[in-house]
């Protein structure tokens, strides 16, 4: 029998704590709609993503509404499309991801992602036709999201890539400058990329997943955060490891619905259950911020000392408490920090608080990476290439997940803000060490091998 | 309804059935009264002394006032009135007062629908009637309160006062209909409601 205190407690979390689940993401495989005549696979694919995912919205919605937790988001990730498309050159490829995009139209959910190449250790003609679409099939659509895999633990780091997208990210954001550089939102360079990321823009469905599978991302940083601030308030001996305890205890609560959810979802839908992502993944609304549990954890502001220290202690929890809740957890699993789509880190950032470089030792220890950073539209393109280097290197040493989503905001400079809209939010845009300068360093490209610590056979 | 007529109209309706050795009958016996130490023990005594055996019990104390409800079963050619009898005379002392009637049915006998738990949760300012309005909803569409908790403290302050309904609605019914019916009427009477499946709580509150 349920308590009140335990019904009474839910409603708080589900009405006044922004409890929701983020994203149910339907995999799509398009591996079998492959073909050499474009046509023929775009018209595979139309059909294949408008079949499958017809019912989606509907059944999250009822899903969602029967239990009294919005469904946010529902979106689809297709496979690589390097791999699917690999026979298409560049122009075909731009057309595939107008089609994609008019698939995503079709059963409207928002974004698509799988525009997505993985070429940690080197670049076949696919990966490289789509990389080179990327800037114009971004800028052109509204709904794609693209990834591209430029580093593995096992393999190092393909610094051909990463000078290469330091290039595209410059196209992107100069092909959609009246939108303040918005395509290179959509992007983003992966280290370690997880096949099962339901969230945006990493998701893509990877080489050895099923035909088709859901996904769900939940998230509730503002469960978290008034957690914290109950104990707190109420609890004499408090300590860290006491704090830790907490976050944990509502992290398994919070992935709990996403894993009720995301099942519901699956078996209504007839697909299989893949993966509950149990990350913190904030909104630019007031109360859904993973900015202020920072605060409420006693650090002035995300950003100042101390915050690599209370991010580590709070991605472990979280992982702790959503990996007792789940039997599959996957994707990224931890505390996302984006700068834009969080009202309190966005404001970290303009009032000097948090700093590309502290943003970088944080990716050290959580499960995103520098997301959502606009940083001068005048950076050149090794600086962002040695930008995403750092980052890359960071993530294939410690065997984690890294990733940067860095957006150059055409004709702005540091102190300014930029205007994304919607769930993307807007922010400052961060200064830049050595932001316009060369870096002979970058290219000398080749490859960086593989630490020592991945030869584990 | 007096104590002798709850027992002359359930007696219509008595279940009676064998143990094997002996034909039984079902009675159920609700005990009310201030709570204190040893009620429970008076009654069971009694019960005892009276040859019967406790098959379930259920007890509550609301406010200061104890309730509890008892199915027992006796010998079929023991009278019910002298158990009454005994049992009043074994709480008098303690000031509890006793109501004794016939098990009407078998276990199971209610012809209920198929149906799926959910809870709805009222926050509002007290007032005459929320119980009434809200339960009037509720059983217009056939759906059956299986628990009830009220956390009444008075005063205009709406997050103090919280009803609690777990409910069983049939699955055969309009949903959107109810949901919507529900919610009038908790608009009409100052209150805020909320319905969800009850698998959401266990979830998050069960391992």
């Amino acid at each position: 029998m349920l308590t009140g205190r335990e019904i009474i407690s839910t409603l708080e979390m589900l009405q006044n704590e922004h409890l929701d689940v983020r994203t149910v993401t339907l995999g799509i495989s398009l591996l079998d709609c492959a073909d050499s005549d474009l046509k023929t696979f775009k018209d595979n694919v139309m059909k294949r993503i408008t079949t499958l995912a017809k019912d989606l919205v509907k059944v999250c919605n009822q899903v969602g509404d029967k239990y009294g937790i919005p469904v946010v988001n529902k979106r689809i990730a297709v496979s690589p499309i390097a791999v699917v498309g690999a026979p298409f050159s560049s122009p075909q490829l731009v057309e595939i991801a107008k089609s994609l995009n008019a698939a995503a139209e079709a059963v409207d959910i928002d974004f698509i992602g799988g525009f997505t190449a993985l070429v940690e250790k080197g670049m076949a003609k696919g990966d490289r036709e789509l990389i080179r679409a990327i800037p114009q099939a971004l800028a052109e659509t509204e709904r794609v999201c693209a990834s591209v895999n430029v580093a593995s633990t096992l393999a190092g780091i393909n610094m051909n890539a990463v000078l290469r997208m330091g290039k595209v990210i410059k196209q992107a954001a100069e092909l959609s400058k009246e939108k303040d550089g918005i395509a290179c939102a959509k992007l983003c360079v992966f280290a370690n990329i997880p096949q099962d990321i339901p969230f945006m823009a990493g998701a893509y469905l990877g080489i050895g997943e099923p035909d088709a599978v859901i996904n769900v991302g939940v998230s509730g940083p503002g469960v978290v955060k008034k957690a914290i601030d109950r104990a707190l308030e109420s609890e004499d001996k408090i300590d860290l490891g006491r704090i830790s305890e907490i976050i944990k205890r509502t992290a398994y609560k919070v992935t709990r619905v996403g894993e009720l959810i995301g099942r519901e979802v699956a078996e209504n839908l007839n697909i299989c259950f893949g993966v509950a992502d149990l990350s913190l993944a904030p909104t630019p609304h007031v109360g859904d911020s993973v900015g202020e549990i920072f605060q409420s954890l006693g650090l002035r502001s995300i950003g100042v000392p101390g915050t690599t220290a209370a991010l580590a202690l709070l991605n472990d929890a979280v992982k702790k408490g959503g990996a007792f809740a789940s039997s599959h957890v996957g994707g990224l699993s931890g505390a996302f920090i984006p700068v834009s789509e969080d009202l309190n880190i966005g404001k970290a950032a303009e009032e000097g608080y948090l700093s590309l470089e502290k943003l970088e030792a944080l990716t050290s220890v959580c499960s995103v990476g520098l997301d959502m950073v606009a940083i001068p539209g005048d950076t050149s393109e090794d600086t962002i290439s040695a930008i995403i280097a750092d980052e890359m290197a960071i993530g294939v040493v410690n065997k984690k997940t890294t990733a940067a989503r860095l957006i150059p905001v055409p004709g702005k400079k540091a102190g300014e803000r930029a205007f994304f809209g919607g769930l993307l939010g807007e922010s400052a845009i961060v200064s830049v060490n050595n932001a316009k300068g060369a870096n002979p360093f970058i290219r000398l490209a080749g490859r960086i091998p593989a630490p020592i610590h991945s030869l584990t056979n | 309804m007096t104590p002798d007529t709850s027992l002359k109209f359930s007696c219509r309706r008595m279940h009676m059935y064998s143990n094997g050795d002996r034909m039984m009958k079902k009675i159920v016996i609700s005990v009310l009264g201030q709570d204190r130490p040893g009620i429970i023990a008076a009654i069971t005594k009694a019960l005892f002394l009276a040859d019967c055996n406790i098959e379930n019990v259920s007890q509550t104390i609301l406010q200061a006032e104890f309730s509890g409800i008892f199915i027992a079963s006796i010998p079929a050619d023991r009278s019910a009135l002298d158990l009454r009898s005994h049992l009043e005379k074994a709480l008098m002392p303690l000031k509890q007062h006793v109501y004794v009637k016939y098990l009407e049915y078998d276990k199971g006998d209610y012809p209920f629908d198929e149906s799926e738990p959910f809870i709805i949760v009222t926050k509002g300012p007290d007032r005459k009637g929320l119980v009434a309005g809200i339960t009037e909803v509720i059983a217009q569409y056939g759906a059956n309160v299986t628990n009830m908790q009220a956390v009444f403290e008075g005063g205009d302050d709406p997050d103090k006062n919280i009803m609690i309904y777990e409910v069983d609605i049939p699955t055969q019914i309009d949903q959107q209909k109810f949901h919507e019916d529900l919610r009038n009427r908790a608009n009409e009477l100052g209150l805020n409601l909320s319905i969800q499946h009850r698998n959401i709580f266990k979830a998050i509150n069960r391992i």
